[in-house]
């Protein structure tokens, strides 16, 4: 009779990288709460199409821990969303009585309003194809939160198209 | 390069690591320079790892260590102490755990 693999004693130290992972929502905040409970930041692929253009798919994202301060007008927080409870990043595009209305920059609805323990980082740098892309939150963040809340980012777009164009060399 | 393990040592799980069970697995994650990185090598344990890792508190010497999980698996103690050394050797070449006795 052969011993169960289960209950023979072999440790191992196995390595991944976080690709290999298939993490659920759930599992991915537990993480991501360990990590900056201890003050870090943490790095990891962020997946939807909800803050397009300025994250996109696949960026790299990097979290930080939100300081005692409240998040700010324009800042893209993570947040547990309080009837779903799906990890969730938006921009705060109104704050107020300890509340926030938050809102992807590519969808039409907002989020409804999210309490302040429900947020957990805010995002401070976004990676895409190995290049750090700034824009979207530097100080344009305000006037991206202004029109978001309006419904009028489109107004954006040909600037967006110009950004573009000066930094790739072609307007798409 | 191994690191130099002593079995009368006490050794404890660094604080630069965050740790989850998920799925069955545990999950650790590095903090390298203030930083837990998905996108860099992550580690696992697999079921016997964990029981030794859950039992490096800092308190116990390797040899207890190695005594208890030999009682527990029933499996023969110089066997168990060898795997164990093997382990700790492995975590603390990658710095996931310290020493914290002075022996």
């Amino acid at each position: 009779m052969v011993a169960s693999p289960d209950t023979q004693f072999k440790p191992v130290l196995g390595t991944k990288k976080g690709k290999e992972l298939f993490l659920s929502s759930q599992h991915l905040e537990e993480l991501l709460k360990g990590v900056l409970d201890k003050g870090a930041c943490f790095r990891f692929q962020g997946k939807g199409l909800s803050m397009s253009p300025f994250i996109k798919d696949g960026d790299i994202l990097t979290i930080a821990p939100l300081p005692t301060a409240s998040p700010g007008l324009g800042d893209v927080v993570v947040f547990t969303h309080p009837n779903t409870g799906k990890l969730i990043i938006h921009r705060v595009i109104k704050k107020g009585g300890g509340s926030y209305l938050t809102k992807g920059d590519n969808v039409p609805e907002g989020d409804g309003l999210i309490s302040r323990a429900a947020i957990v980082g805010r995002v401070i740098k976004v990676e895409r194809n190995g290049k750090h892309i700034s824009l979207g939150l530097g100080p344009e963040r305000f006037l991206i939160a202004s029109l978001t809340r309006r419904g009028l980012l489109f107004l954006l777009r040909p600037v967006w198209r110009l950004v573009r164009f000066f930094y790739k060399g072609s307007v798409r | 390069m191994k690191a130099k393990i002593n079995l009368d040592a006490t050794y404890v799980q660094s604080e630069d690591l965050v740790s989850r069970e998920i799925e069955g697995e545990l999950i650790i994650v590095p903090l390298v320079a203030g930083m837990g990185d998905m996108e860099d090598e992550l580690f696992t344990l697999n079921e016997t790892g964990r029981a030794v890792w859950a039992k490096l508190d800092g308190k116990k010497s390797l040899k207890t260590v190695a005594k208890e999980l030999s009682a527990e698996f029933e499996a023969p103690p110089g066997e168990i102490e060898r795997d164990v050394t093997g382990l700790a050797e492995e975590l603390l070449k990658r710095k996931m755990i310290v020493k914290a006795s002075k022996k």
